[in-house]
Parts: structure tokens; sequence; C-alpha cells
């Protein structure tokens, strides 16, 4: 048995030492307290890696005297000293030693207290390796090494009560029993609370310690057991988008869990995750309807937080093809009860009234209005009243006109299903078409360059199978002195002019109708002078 | 110089203010300092008109191909539009984009399912919007390597499956039947010489070979006809200008315009729609009654006027004249346009371009250039520069998907009396209904209809 020799610790970093001046993380010294003298270092180290190069120098008395001028230039004690401390190190070298040589060299080395055991290679700075900043860690302080480190048992620590925690859950979705109690293994609720703090520790130190990001499904145990399918494209490909990570990370979970068609409580969050990232993404709303029905959740809750979700994303439009799905799904259940589907019908036009108060003219929100009236059978005056009062409000809002539109003239108790939008419809009763003329010539009055309740009028004129000269001399109000000289022609509406031109057709009235479109392309409305011209060549075929 | 029309307001106006009028003051008030000249950053012609900024569009577009940074998150479910309107943009101003040949058909390679049709990405349900973006993509870089990437088998039954039994088709498994949809198809069944043979699968399949993927299409369009004249994207809705340009697409590659659309449409009241988009004094089009100038209306309504314009004309022989003159419902032809040209394209280089080193088109003065409207304004740019004509083809019974040849053809540059623009700023033609070039729309038909003939489509 080799005595004890003097020993220079080792210098890894898993052991917190001490700076090691005095040794005192060393074996017991075996014979006195006396160190030896080469081996003082002049100062305390200021990084780790001046350190290691410390002690690996205190560890080799002599050994950089002589590498820097040979073994001869040592005074003889010092010779002895260096060989000793070789044979020391190296049972290879001392079995070549015989038994009285070996006794010679272990009572050398425990009198001169030379060590014998030291690093075996040289330290050199870049070892260490970087941290996430690109720092070298041997550079670091010792105390912020020893701090680094505590940091990594800590997280290995933790790595190691995480595998445990999914190796119970695992026993306990296995229904084995406990080795101990013989008890079946469960999971307790604040077992899964723990380990997602858990995570939450781990995912710092992970990022502090190697800048790795563990992704907000990584680090919940929930989603443990889908593997999730990251993007993969090639490197060349053309208009890729530098995704932020979590929104990466959560795509790469709903691409695993569409391939195996999981349908769930956490992929419905999943889908709301991605859809307050990017409600633009149509494969996670069918994805979501694809969800809600296959867990048969209840529809007016998801048209609740839908409706939270639209005012966020006014402009986004998947989001009415998802309520569409809703509705088709929930009418036939409530189809049978007049009181439900009112109601019904009532919370949906109080969310599209609020919708549209943001954006008045959303082409979805009206797109999506004119299916549910259809769809509830709201033609009724609750609907009629709701877009009058939008058309109160600005009476140059179109798509309130065209609504307006439909729920008249499309109302299937007095028109004719399949009737083109251009052509007359004998099934819409008389009254009907005096009241939406006289409605929409009461609006031309507020402001009469309004296109909108033109279009109206002739929409109307169109269905009713009306002669336009029907309200000629309401268009006529509009335009005085035609042709009669710049002083005295006035015209407050270019559409009432237009208009005029056609009934002057209709009625064969040919140059007082060419004389409206002549005035119409020189002055009232000059851009659209090749259509005025092509009217006028028109003119000459109908003649 | 500079003609009152484009910097005064109108001559008819009303005092009743609403949020409407607002806007529509808001949008005079921004575009007028760029209609008049005004503008520092720019250089103005002797007709008061800049020159196009080809290097920085250029520059914007190819980097729009590029990485793009983490805010465009949103629009992750539409890369293919950005290499569709990309391409289209560099490949109108004139840029050679086959270079990017290898490189979209990787990227198109991985958005493409196998059970047929193209997604926003990869691993996305494939949609009708991006699967036309993605072929219109290829088309445009060109080559067997790009072609060869489309799995035309299952396109077909992906289509099949999207057809509904009204006519129309879905935009994707579960999507919405809009308008959008129907033009798509149209254009994916042309482009790629599909069968028009139902599968068993569809919903569309009537236990027979009675209907196929054409039946019914053009009867939907018609429903979205609108009593202002104009289309809505589904039937029901408000008329609007980008679904005008599908409804005659569509139908334009179903039959002949000049037989089809006045049997499917009301043409008068379309085009007194069509011409109403027009504003003074911005130039601009309209999407909608009562709505504001936006740049891509240049194509979008614009685009529409070579359509009609071409269902008004007379067919070239005299055998074919009867038929068409009962199908133009009596309506003459037009001798110049139906619209303003110079407004278009004055609105188009005073207020669309970003004068600023960022490059690009726009919406309109104070907003931002994209890829989407660098596209489409100068699609719009386009088919206001250049004039096409349809040739008499009544023959051919149409482009039922058998890849007839539809007879288009661009006349060569008219010496106008007074052209506004430079020489040097005409863009390049593409064809009114794929809205590609037309050697690109030939080469792949052409590409898909020799293999067929060798070997058939399955």
């Amino acid at each position: 048995m080799p005595p004890k020799g003097k020993a220079a610790p080792k210098p890894k970093g898993s052991e917190a030492n001490k700076p090691s001046s005095t040794s005192t993380s060393a074996p017991p010294p075996p014979a006195s307290t006396t160190s030896t003298p080469s081996s003082v270092p002049s100062t305390s180290p200021s990084t780790v890696s001046e350190r290691s190069q410390q002690r690996f120098d205190e560890s080799r008395p002599n050994e950089a005297a002589r590498e820097k001028s040979g073994l001869s230039s040592l005074a003889p004690a010092e010779q002895v000293a260096w060989i000793s401390s070789q044979f020391a190190r190296s049972s290879a070298a001392r079995a070549r030693l015989g038994t009285k040589a070996q006794r010679e060299l272990w009572r050398h080395v425990n009198e001169a207290s030379l060590p014998v055991r030291a690093p075996k290679t040289k330290p050199s700075p870049g070892s260490w390796g970087k941290d996430r900043a690109g720092q070298h860690i041997g550079g670091y302080t010792p105390a912020r090494f020893d701090d680094r480190a505590a940091k990594r048992i800590t997280l290995t620590a933790l790595e190691i009560a995480s595998r445990a925690f999914k190796d119970t859950r695992e026993r306990a979705r296995k229904g084995l029993l406990d080795p101990l109690s013989k008890e079946p293994v469960v999971l307790a609720e604040n077992e899964i609370d723990q380990e997602k703090n858990r995570r939450r520790q781990m995912a710092a130190l992970r990022r502090e310690l190697y800048g790795q990001t563990m992704g907000q499904f990584e680090q919940d145990p929930e989603w443990d057991d889908v593997v999730p399918i990251p993007q993969d494209e090639p490197e060349m490909a053309l208009a890729a988008i530098a995704y932020p990570a979590s929104y990466a990370e959560a795509i790469s979970y709903l691409r695993a869990v569409m391939q195996k068609k999981e349908y769930s409580p956490r992929c419905l969050r999943l889908t709301e995750h991605i859809i307050s990232m990017n409600p633009a993404h149509y494969t996670v709303w069918l994805y979501r309807a694809s969800n809600i029905f296959a867990m048969k959740l209840l529809i007016p809750d998801e048209i609740e937080w839908l409706n939270e979700v639209a005012l966020e994303h006014l402009k986004n439009y998947q989001i009415w093809h998802h309520r569409h799905l809703l509705v088709d799904n929930y009418y036939p259940s409530i189809a049978d009860d007049a009181d439900k589907v009112s109601q019904f019908a009532a919370s949906e036009r109080a969310f599209l009234a609020a919708i549209l108060a943001h954006d008045t003219k959303n082409y979805h929100v009206w797109s999506y209005r004119s299916y549910l009236v259809g769809k509830l059978g709201t033609w009724g005056a609750d609907e009629l009243a709701a877009v009058e009062a939008m058309i109160t409000d600005d009476v140059r809002n179109n798509s309130a006109w065209s609504h307006r539109f439909f729920l008249v003239f499309s109302n299937p108790a007095h028109s004719t299903p399949g009737t083109a939008a251009t052509d007359p419809d004998p099934a819409v009763p008389r009254d009907i078409v005096d009241r939406e003329l006289q409605y929409a010539m009461v609006k031309t009055y507020l402001a009469p360059q309004n296109q909108s309740p033109w279009n109206y009028l002739k929409g109307v004129l169109a269905k009713g199978g009306r002669r336009l000269a029907s309200v000629e001399a309401f268009a006529a109000e509009f335009v005085a002195g035609l042709g009669e000289g710049e002083e005295v022609e006035q015209v407050r509406s270019t559409h009432a002019l237009d208009l005029l031109a056609e009934i002057y057709a209709e009625k064969r009235e040919k140059e007082k109708a060419d004389l409206a479109l002549r005035r119409l392309a020189e002055k009232w409305d000059r851009i659209r002078v090749g259509y005025w011209e092509w009217r006028r060549k028109c003119l000459d075929v109908e003649g | 110089m500079i003609p009152d029309l484009f910097t005064q307001l109108p001559p008819v106006r009303d005092d009743l203010e609403t949020d409407t009028s607002e806007a529509q003051d808001e949008t005079v008030e921004a575009c007028l300092p760029f209609l008049a000249g005004q503008d520092d950053l720019f250089e103005y012609n002797e007709h008061g008109v800049p020159r196009i900024n080809r290097e920085k569009h250029i520059k914007f577009l190819h980097n729009s191909l590029g990485r793009l940074p983490g805010g465009f998150v949103a629009a992750d479910a539409s890369r293919p539009w950005f290499l569709y309107w990309s391409l289209s943009a560099l490949t109108m101003l004139g840029e050679d984009v086959s270079h990017y040949r290898e490189a979209v058909a990787e990227t198109a390679r991985g958005m493409q399912n196998d059970t047929g049709g193209f997604g926003g990405g990869g691993r996305q349900l494939s949609h009708m919007a991006t699967t036309y973006a993605v072929v219109l993509a290829l088309a445009l870089v060109g080559g067997e390597e790009a072609f060869e990437v489309i799995d035309r088998k299952a396109m077909w039954k992906w289509l099949c499956s999207l057809k509904q039994p009204d006519g129309g088709f879905q935009v994707c498994m579960g999507g919405e039947e809009d308008i959008r949809g129907a033009y798509c198809a149209a254009v994916i069944i042309s482009l790629l010489n599909l069968p028009l043979g139902l599968t068993p699968e569809s919903p569309a399949w009537t236990g027979d070979s009675s209907s196929n993927l054409f039946t019914g299409l053009a009867r939907y369009v018609r429903r979205c006809q609108t009593f202002e004249g104009g289309i809505s994207g589904q039937p029901d809705a408000e008329a609007h200008g980008a679904y005008a340009f599908c409804a005659l697409g569509c139908l334009a590659l179903l039959d002949n315009p000049r037989r089809i659309i006045p049997r499917y449409l009301n043409v008068p009241r379309l085009i007194s729609w069509l011409s109403s988009r027009q504003y003074a004094p911005e130039g601009g089009f309209s999407g909608r009654t009562n709505k504001l100038v936006d740049g891509c209306y240049s194509h979008w309504v614009g685009g529409c006027f070579p359509l009609i314009e071409a269902c008004l004309s007379p067919a070239a022989s005299a055998s074919a004249g009867q038929v068409d003159n009962s199908a133009r419902a009596g309506l003459p032809p037009v001798s110049e346009s139906l619209f303003s040209k110079e407004g278009l394209i004055r609105y188009i280089l005073c207020c669309c371009q970003d004068q600023t080193k960022r490059g690009g088109l726009r919406d309109k003065p104070g907003r931002l250039s994209d890829a989407y409207h660098s596209c489409y304004v100068l699609s719009g740019l386009s088919s206001a520069q250049n004039q096409w004509v349809l040739a008499d083809s009544d023959d051919d019974k149409s482009a039922t998907g058998t890849a007839a040849d539809p007879a288009w053809t661009v006349l060569p540059p008219l010496e106008e009396d007074v052209q506004i623009f430079d020489k040097r700023d005409r863009i390049r033609p593409i064809h009114p209904v794929y809205a590609i070039p037309d050697e690109n729309q030939r080469a792949i038909r052409s590409y898909f209809l020799e293999k067929d003939s060798e070997g058939g489509f399955l």
C-alpha cells in the first residue's frame, strides 16, 4: 500500500472547491503541515482557468523550471524531488523499481511531502467551453463558476425528479402496484402541478446555462406523449418565415395531433393558442371545428368564445366560416323550438350589431349575416329594423343596402326561388315594391349623389317588373335645364341623369337620351366618358 | 398639362357628411398632391406622370421571396401567394424568373398533399386559393422540373371532392363555397389539362356521366350577380370587384366569352356597375359602391374590361355573325375603352408607387407597399397599357378543359394620340384570363397536353 501522499485536488468543475492554496480539501496531509515551497501560489487566482494552472503547477514541483532549462539545471535535491514525483504518479514506472527502491521512493515522497495525485493533462484555457453568450467559461471567477456549477447540479436533480415523475405516471397509467406499499400507483393532482413548476425551473436553468429554449408545450407534462413534428423545409424554400419559437413549437404539436386525428380538450386549447398568434391559419380553424363536433361540446359556449376572438381580429374572415359551421351544426338541435331559434337569432343580431359598429362594411360579416337569415328564417321586422338602423346611421353604407335587398326580395314568403337578382319576380307583392321604391326615394333626398339608393331603386324596379319611366318625375327633380347652357344646367345627381338617359331610351326618346349621356361625358361624370360613349352607341342599336 | 379632371373635386357633391363621405374626402385629399405632380420624391414628365421605379420595385419583390421576418407569421397560411405575387410582378417588370425554378419547385413540393392540391405550407390542408397560386408560380418559372412537381391525378380527385351539387366549388374540405373556388378550379383544370369526369367520391357525383367538374358552374356564377349588376363572393351578398374578375375569368374558361358571358350575366348592368368603380379625381377603381379606391382593383376591376370588351366585340367570320349577334344581346362593340385608361394609369403611377427606398406598390398613398398590391397594381397597369383581342374561334366549342387554345392575342402597342406614360414604362402583357404571360400559360398547357397524348392521364 502506498503511503498517503499529499494530493493536489482535482480541478473538476462539479467539485465546488475553494481556492486550494491551503489545500483544505485535500486528504489529510500525511507528514506535516508544511507545504512544498515551490507550490505556494503567488496570488489567489482571478479565474478558474488560472486556478487550474496554479493547481497544475503545484502538483508538479520544479516542472516549470525543468521545462524551461532542463533537468540538469535543477539543484540535486530538486532533481530527486522531480524524479520521485514522476515515479510516485506512475504505477507503470514504479513497477520497474525493485522493492527497496520503492520503499526508498515512498520515504522520500513522504518526507518531502510531494504530491502524488495530479491532473494528467496540462490545462488549456479553451477546454472549459463557452457559455451561451459565447464567453469562455475558463474566464469565470471562481465564485461565478461555483454558482454555475451549483445550477447545473440543480438542473440535474430536477431532471432526475422529472424522470421519476414520468415513471410514476407511466406506472399509474398501466395500473401497476407500488412495490413497497402494494397499493396501486396513483398520480396526485399536486404532483402534476409540482412537475409543471419543476419544468418551469428546468426551462429557466436551461436557458440560462445553455441558451436552450424549452417551449411551452415541452414544459407541459400534459403534452409529454406527443412527439412534435417540426417544419421540415428545404434550405432553399422561398418566402420562408422566421417563425417566433413559440409559434413554431405550437405548430409542430398541431401537426402531430392532427396526424393522429386526436380530438380532445388539450387540442382545443392548442387551437386557441395558435389562433391567438395567427387567426388566418385556416387549417387550425377547421381542426378546431372538428374537435368541437367530435367532443360534442356546447355550441353556445364556442360562440361566446368566438365573439371575443372576432372583436380582437376584425379583419379576419376564417372566424366567420367557423361560425357558419357552428350554426349549421347547432341549428338542427333548436329548429323545432321557435323560442330557442328566436332567442338565438336575437343574440346573434346583438353580436352582429356590436361587430359592425367597429367595421360597418365588413364583407365577411355581412355575408355571414345573409347566410344566417336564410338559415334561421329571420326575414322579419327585427332584421329589417336592424339594417335600417345602419342605413340611418350612414345612408351611404352600401353593404346595408345590399342586405336590405336580399332581405326583401329573397324572402321565400314572397319571392320565387332561383330568380336572378336582376330579373323581375312576379311573386313579389305590389305593395312591397311600392314600399321599397318609397324607401329608396326618401333616402335619396338626404344625399342625391349617393349611388346606393339609386342602385337600389333600379334593382327594385327590375324586381317589380316596373318600367323605369315610372320614376321619371322623381329622377327629373335632380336635373334642371339640361342642354340649355352652362349657366342654366344643373345636376344634383349624376345617377339621376344616368337613370334619365335610360328612361328616355326606354321611351325611345333617343335624342334626349343622347343629350343626357353626352352631358355626363362632357361635364358631369367625365371619368366614365368611355362608358357614356358606349351607352350612346347602344341607343343606335336599341333604336 | 394635367387635365383638371384629376386635380379638382368632382362637380357634383353632397353636403351631408357621414363616415363614408369623410373617408372618401380624406382619400381624395391624400391623393391630390400626388396627382397634381407635387410630390418631391418623384420626377414628373410633361403630362405630370412619374416614371415607374423598376429597380426599387424589383428589389422589393426579390426580397418578398426571401426569408420573411417573424412578423409575417400571419401570412403562414398564404405563403404560396407570396410566390405568385412576387414572381408575377417581377415577370411583368421584365425580369427573368426562371432561375427561381428549383426553389419554387422545392417549396411547392413541401406544400403538396398526397391527397391532392397544395396547402398554405407544409402539412396544411390543401386549399383552392393556395393551389391556384402554386400552379401559377410553377407556370411562371416554367420547365419540366417545375411542372412535374404537380401530382395531377391526386389533384383531379381532390377537385372532384370539392365539387358541389349546386355547381360551385368549396375552397377546401370543410371550407366555404364561393366564387374564388369557381375561378381557381377552372384555371387549375384548364392549365393542367385535367379530365372533367367526376369520381364517385365527389359530392356532385350523380351515378352516371351526366355531370362533370364544369356542370352547373356557370349557373353558380350567375347566382352571384347582384341587383347592382356586380358580382358577390357567394349568392346573396354584396357586389365586390375581386369577385367580378373571378366570375368573368371563370366563364371565359368554360366557353367562348362572346357566347357565355351574355348567356349567364346581365351584361348592361354589369358594365354599369364596373364603370361606376372608377372615381375622379383619383382615377383608380374602388371595389364596391361607396368604398374607396384601392390599387389592387386595378386588376380585379380593370381586368374585367378586356373580357367584357371581347364579349362585345363582333366575331370576324360571317357565318358566326348571326350566332354572335344574338349572343351579344344586341349590344354594340366598344370603340376605344369602357373606362379611362389615362385615369387608371395616373392613379397607378402617381399614387400607388412607394417612392421611398422601400419600393413596391400599394393600395393608396399613406399605405405600405406589399407583394399583393405590387402584383395586382402591375397587372392592372399591364391591362391598361396593352390591348387584347379575342380572335374568332367559334369552331372550337370552347375551352371545356380540353385545352382548346383560347384565341386571345395581344395587339402591338398602339401609337396613341397622347400617351401619358414613357414608352419604356410599358409593362409586359399578361393573358386576360390566366393573368400570367401568354407564353407561360401556353407552355404549361401544351406540356400536359402532349404528355397526355403520349400516355394518357391515368
